[in-house]
């Protein structure tokens, strides 16, 4: 009984962890539709942009967020007119291939820059906290706290803000949105550096779990695309649920069946969900062919 | 027009190699194959330093009867990477010797593409048992095939931990952790085959992915076996993973002994903190004790410590001693005896070679099988003289502990401190 505890609660914060990490590639791929591939990579220089805050001018990565999040905001607003936005009225593989380049070329630019070592900051709290016979990591359940923060954050600001509505008009309808008044390309521009200042926030709560490493992208990023399509494509709630579904999954295949296969359950669940809920199990309807058709 | 000018151009060019004879004091050029950049980079590039300390050793003495070494690179990052870039320096280069490659995939992928050009390819440190089992003619594995990393593990356990735990050997838990893919999987299978022949029982024996981002069932599950020792098969950023969840989830063992690759790797400290201390690791040995080594192979191993703790400020691990070791082999034992360069005559030296235990910086001899291996009639080119054994990370660096002809120290920390009174 106890360890299948541990294994749900365990699924549960890592999992919520995950969902962080792809709320801002749910966002883009909601607003803008489309699929940054250059997401594991904007987490990989943030946690390098984490590491090098806490690694030098000692500081808790936690606080480090003050400067990497406007900084992955600033980024991303840079790599957006940049890379993305010449793509954007382009077949849709244009602007594939493009974040595809992206993610190639910043992977090889921080080996040159940072080689393939890895990097790490020291725990923050020595000891996991054990109730019971439950052990949690303070840095797990801190980052749980923050994930539902943001999510309830970033629902408020979509749901009450002029901004919000604005960019709730865009998703719905982008050419009635330009012809309301509402300046469509800035707010992609800016959905799209909101998005990638999440990236930002979710790398300083996962520096003090995992190292940092040029190549490190790869092994979350696959994580992040199931979550946002089986959470629903543009659902931030759904991101929640549907990392904290991964984060589960994983837990307990891992530990019934074997941990080889914790991915291959789930993408089972995946394949599943895609069968009977196409849409994602927060998703709206008809989510993955918005916009696709203009 | 295009075709007059394309004409003219080949003629040059055959004018001009005309021109240019095979003089005695032309470099002897090797392709060194090794992942540059990507995940595997960190111990490419440490191997690339051990060879290119080689390289500068053997010219600075005068090069191979007047021969100079000179390397041509190949960034071998993955397995394909590994074979377009080894056509790359055969086709395009003229390559005819081949050296690398660290990991086993890459070695896999190498050597293959070496063997389908009659290229001579000298493995250092690759080390899964298909390497020299296909058959192939061509390929030489100087590093210690993947069983042979497990048994060193398992005779540990019972020729020396066993006693120092007061337990019997079939009264400890054993368990075994292996990660998946080629290296993994191979030092897995050897270690299991090796218990079953010895009858012991493996209390835990199970593989995961290397990319898992979650270690919690398997800790947990370890935590539930709750065995005594704990041998684990691991890549750096996986036993980083591992080690912060043991301590997270409690799981405590009497011994730890990881096997190369992640636990031998120099990040660990860093990563892990004084954590690392007592941690075993199955692996090609980073230093042996000097009495093991032959008078002359002894200055050259000062020489090759010297220089490289100059460059890297650290001493070297396993696998740099291990890739220093195989390609110092090849410049002084088998190029010297070479008058074409040629990948047969090569072989034919390779396989002539009988070099007792010592010869090599890293304690290793040198007798290659040659399709009389009675495990597999297609065993070919695989070095049944490779040092290997154990050593354990110390509060200040590592020390050799395990078989004690190559021990600098005997083992300490047994048992293991639990995580709370470490």
């Amino acid at each position: 009984m106890s360890t299948i505890l541990q294994l749900v609660v365990s699924g549960v914060l890592i999992g919520s962890v995950y969902a962080l990490m792809s709320i801002g590639l749910t966002l883009i791929f909601g607003v803008l539709r489309i699929v940054n591939f250059a997401h594991g990579e904007f987490l990989m220089i943030a946690m390098y942009g984490a590491w090098a805050i806490s690694h030098w001018l000692g500081l808790n990565p936690y606080a480090a967020a003050i400067a990497v999040v406007p900084a992955m905001f600033l980024f991303g607003a840079i790599a957006y007119r940049l890379v993305v936005s010449p793509g954007l009225d382009k077949p849709h593989l244009v602007v594939v291939f493009a974040t595809m380049a992206l993610s190639i070329f910043l992977q090889n630019a921080a080996l040159m820059l940072m080689t393939a070592d890895l990097r790490d900051v020291p725990p923050i709290f020595a000891r996991s906290i054990s109730v019971g016979s439950v052990y949690i990591k303070g840095e797990l359940l801190l980052g749980f706290a923050i994930t539902l923060a943001c999510t309830i954050g970033l629902q408020w600001m979509i749901k009450r803000t002029y901004l919000g509505k604005a960019i709730r008009a865009t998703v719905q309808d982008g050419e009635a949105a330009m012809l309301m008044g509402i300046a469509v390309p800035k707010i992609f521009l800016i959905t799209f550096a909101v998005g990638s200042a999440m990236v930002g926030l979710a790398a300083c709560v996962m520096l003090p779990l995992f190292s940092v490493f040029p190549t490190v992208g790869l092994n979350f990023v696959l994580i992040a695309f199931v979550i946002v399509v089986l959470g629903g494509m543009g659902s931030i709630e759904g991101a929640l649920l549907g990392g904290i579904c991964v984060g589960v999954v994983q837990s307990l295949s891992g530990y019934y069946v074997a941990p080889a296969f914790g991915q291959l359950f789930f993408f089972l669940l995946f394949l599943l969900v895609m069968i009977f809920r196409p849409n994602g199990l927060l998703g709206q309807k008809g989510a993955a062919m918005l916009g696709m058709n203009e | 027009m295009r075709s007059f000018l394309r004409l003219g151009a080949i003629l040059v060019g055959l004018s001009l190699a005309a021109t240019i004879p095979a003089k005695a004091e032309d470099p002897i050029r090797i392709g060194v194959l090794l992942p540059m950049t990507g995940p595997l980079a960190k111990n490419g590039i440490e191997n690339w330093e051990a060879m290119q300390i080689a390289r500068d050793m053997i010219n600075e003495r005068g090069g191979i009867n007047g021969r100079k070494i000179e390397y041509l690179q190949g960034d071998a990052n993955t397995p394909n990477a590994a074979i377009s870039e080894t056509e790359r320096l055969i086709s395009k280069d003229g390559i005819k010797i081949t050296t690398g490659s660290f990991a086993s995939p890459i070695a896999i992928a190498v050597s293959q593409a070496a063997e389908r050009h009659n290229v001579f390819h000298w493995e250092t440190t690759g080390a899964a048992e298909i390497i020299t089992r296909r058959g192939f003619k061509y390929t030489f594995q100087v590093g210690a095939p993947a069983r042979k990393y497990g048994q060193a593990a398992v005779d540990f356990i019972v020729n020396d931990l066993a006693k120092r735990l007061g337990k019997p050997v079939d009264g400890l838990k054993i368990a075994l952790l292996w990660e998946n893919r080629a290296f993994g999987k191979s030092v897995g299978d050897g270690i299991r085959a090796y218990t079953q022949s010895k009858n012991i029982k493996l209390a835990y024996d199970e593989g995961y992915d290397q990319t898992a981002t979650d270690m919690t069932p398997i800790v947990q599950k370890l935590k539930d076996t709750g065995p005594d020792i704990l041998i684990a098969i691991s890549f750096p950023n996986d036993a980083i993973l591992f080690q912060r969840k043991a301590k997270e989830l409690d799981f405590n063992v009497a011994a730890f002994i990881g096997v190369s690759a992640g636990y031998s790797s120099p990040d660990l400290r860093d990563s892990i903190g004084d954590s690392v201390n007592g941690i075993f690791v199955a692996d090609f040995p980073p230093k042996v004790n000097e009495t093991a080594l032959k008078p002359e192979t002894k200055k050259v191993a000062e020489e090759f410590y010297k220089r490289y703790e100059a460059k890297m400020k650290r001493p070297p691990a396993g696998h740099a001693s291990a890739g220093f070791s195989a390609i110092w082999a090849l410049y002084t034992e088998v190029f010297p005896k070479a008058k074409t360069f040629e990948p047969d005559e090569l072989r034919d030296i390779a396989l002539k070679l009988d070099l007792p235990d010592g010869s090599l910086v890293n304690g290793s001899g040198i007798k290659f099988t040659n399709f009389d291996w009675p495990d597999d009639a297609k065993d070919a080119g695989q070095n049944l003289r490779a040092s290997i054994g154990v050593w354990q990370w110390t509060k200040t660096g590592n020390e050799e502990v395990y078989p004690p002809e190559l021990a600098t120290k005997p083992p300490a920390m047994v048992p293991l401190p639990d995580w709370s009174k470490r």
